[in-house]
């Protein structure tokens, strides 16, 4: 008979840092051809080719760079081991306070600053509804993952009674949506040797200082590193007289100050307005970006490669839609296997698996 | 009047209380159960596919109790024999459940369609007994869960791998193989709660199903019911009742369509709140090791 054994490993294995996101990307990409060609009958080969030329794609430039940002705001609650499943629900409520900005308030003539208080507020309010779950979770100990994962529908929800009531555009062509936001107020396509991408310069520039900020606040702050001992050891920081709970709520909060500024630049750079329902017009960033956050291993650097091979996958979704093929299912079957083989392959950094015969 | 309304309720209910027991009974055995959602659309998708191609709810029925109880021993394998996150696994096992739910059902759909079929050829009537069965049945096997977790040897063994694997080992229970049992018997019971889903509540099935998060709910409901079998069925009825009628209540308090949608939602984070901070989770105490990694040295010989 065949036994499987699990053994710790004496020392880690080598390079564990790029080889088990590989492995785990390639066997998940195995895995979700064979289901597709199973359920759907999509070949495996086209479904290869669509992978190959996801990767130059246009619309790639764009999502690599809204799901660094996700993927960053999620590896700072993961890095406290506090599992943040509510970025969708965070980025829809800086979506939220960009849309007011740019329709209803007095800024709105004002690009320059409508841009800057668009994306300071949506900060604000992804930092507070995330806070809600970090609360619940601190003090009364709910588990964070269905708090936050709930308070993506309640986010939905919300803003499908603004669109549906208040904020319902005049210009719709019978749609029910609010009005496009003034070109002025969008942000500026990213041109690259007069290549233009669908990528925005603002959305650059945001990666680029949120990433410089959640370097430093992981690595030389004091919260870092009470953050960092939060995901490993919260047993120490009590003993150190350092408050866990606040820590739980700042770490999530964080999180979602970063994911409200992704729905910042996702109104202003990609929607320009809000469909109802929300629920179905969504990119589903916010899942994404956990595939993201697990595939870089929790280390920064490795956000941007993962986003973009991530981003590679979303654009194969939607190739094999517009063939009539899947769809969200399709993005869904993605997400699923390539989570499922990273969770599993990851333990060969500390384990090894044995097969042993036995009579 | 009363009667009416109480039996209106019995397709939610199902729902609920059958998808709140398994997850309950699973929970106990020590594995974290975030795959809920997914693996509870899963059913739907495959009790409705099934139904639809064989014009035989209890088939898609059947069919639904056994896909989701291969889940359950899936989940129950991978968490159990290696050292992985559930957390991440349940997760990964949701998404991929929205992914099946969606690939399954749509050409299920169109062949609906195409067929014109209308839906009292592959959904349970609606009739006062069977609505009555639909309370009698659950709770019957409600009170069989609650016998096989207090009175017998298996839930001995399910209740002492949540509480402390390590040591439930060490007496001699197969922690592993207890585990699979109740992965198998609890996503059963989860498989019918989704199956009742398609062919009993909604009659039907649409692409956009997994935008409704009922499994999330379930899992509120067992968790602050304590996931007691008895507690469970008081906590199902309740939310059975609000979602039922929430739309009832919102011309009732003109409200918007979307606030009655979200007060499910509220009220399942609001029950699990009002569980953690009021006696009742002394008294009803998840299983100590819920979620925690089962890892034990094996020799090689």
């Amino acid at each position: 008979m065949l036994r499987l054994i699990v053994l710790k490993r004496v020392k880690p294995i080598p390079f564990s840092g790029v080889l088990i996101p590989v492995v785990s990307l390639v066997a998940g990409i195995l895995l979700s051809t064979v289901i597709l060609y199973v359920l759907a009958g999509i070949p495996p080969l086209g479904i290869f080719n669509s992978i190959k030329e996801s990767f130059v794609a246009p619309t790639v430039v764009k999502d690599t760079l809204i799901l660094t940002l996700v993927g960053i705001s999620l590896v700072i609650a993961f890095t406290g081991a506090i599992w943040n499943i509510g970025s969708e629900g965070q980025i829809h409520m800086g979506m939220m306070f960009t849309t007011w900005v740019a329709l209803f308030s007095a800024l709105s003539t004002m690009p320059l600053w409508a841009k800057i208080v668009s994306v300071l507020g949506a900060a604000v309010f992804g930092f507070m509804w995330a806070a809600i779950a970090g609360f619940l979770r601190a003090y009364t100990k709910v588990d964070e993952v269905p708090v936050t994962l709930m308070m993506n529908y309640i986010a939905y929800y919300i803003l499908d009674i603004l669109v549906y009531g208040p904020w319902k555009g005049k210009r719709t062509y019978g749609y029910i949506r609010t009005d496009e936001i003034a070109e002025p107020l969008r942000f500026q396509q990213l041109t690259v040797f007069n290549i233009k991408t669908t990528a925005t310069w603002e959305a650059l520039i945001l990666v680029i200082i949120v990433f410089i900020l959640t370097w430093v606040l992981l690595r030389y702050t004091t919260l870092g590193l009470r953050i960092r001992i939060l995901g490993s050891n919260p047993d120490i920081l009590k003993s150190a007289g350092i408050s866990v709970p606040l820590t739980i709520v700042l770490a999530l909060a964080i999180s979602g100050l970063v994911s409200g500024i992704v729905g910042a630049a996702y109104v202003l750079g990609d929607t320009y307005r809000l469909s109802y329902p929300l629920e179905e017009h969504t990119a589903n960033y916010g899942y994404l970006g956990i595939l993201v956050a697990w595939l870089s291993m929790l280390d920064l650097r490795g956000v941007p490669i993962a986003a973009y091979i991530v981003s590679a996958l979303r654009n194969t979704g939607t190739v094999i839609q517009i063939a009539g093929l899947g769809g969200v299912g399709t993005m869904f079957v993605f997400i699923g296997s390539v989570l499922l083989t990273y969770s599993i392959v990851r333990i060969f950094s500390e384990y090894t698996i044995k097969i042993v015969v036995r009579r | 009047m009363v009667v009416e309304i109480i039996l209106g309720i019995a397709p939610v209910f199902a729902t609920y209380y059958l998808t709140a027991l398994g997850h309950g009974l699973f929970e106990k055995s020590g594995v974290l159960n975030l795959a809920i959602d997914g693996l509870f659309i899963v059913a739907a998708t495959v009790a409705f596919a099934v139904s639809v191609y064989t014009l035989n709810p209890w088939a898609g029925l059947f069919a639904a109790i056994v896909i989701d109880a291969l889940f359950g021993v899936f989940l129950a394998y991978v968490t159990t024999k290696f050292p992985v996150s559930h957390g991440a696994v349940g997760l990964s096992l949701m998404f991929l459940g929205y992914g099946l739910g969606i690939l399954i059902g749509t050409p299920a759909n169109f062949y609906a369609r195409a067929k014109r079929l209308k839906t009292t050829q592959y959904v349970f009537a609606q009739t006062t007994l069977s609505e009555t069965l639909m309370y009698i049945i659950p709770i019957v096997l409600g009170i069989l869960v609650l016998l096989l977790l207090n009175k017998t040897k298996l839930g001995a063994a399910i209740r002492a791998s949540g509480e402390n694997p390590h040591a439930a080992a060490a007496l001699g229970v197969d922690v592993l193989r207890t585990r699979l049992i109740a992965g198998a018997l609890g996503y059963a019971l989860i498989g019918a709660g989704g199956a009742l889903f398609v062919l009993a509540w909604r009659s039907g099935w649409d692409p956009k199903i997994y935008l409704l998060g009922h499994g999330w709910i379930a899992f509120a409901i067992s968790l602050s019911a304590g996931r007691h079998p008895l507690v469970t069925i008081l906590n199902a009825g309740i939310f059975s009742g609000l979602v039922k009628y929430q739309y009832n209540i919102q011309t009732m308090l003109r409200m918007s369509t979307e606030i009655a949608k979200m007060l499910p939602f509220i009220a399942a984070i609001a029950a699990m709140v009002i569980f953690n901070i009021t006696p009742l989770r002394r008294i009803l105490a998840p299983p100590a090791s819920l979620g925690k990694i089962y890892y034990k040295e094996e020799k090689t010989v």
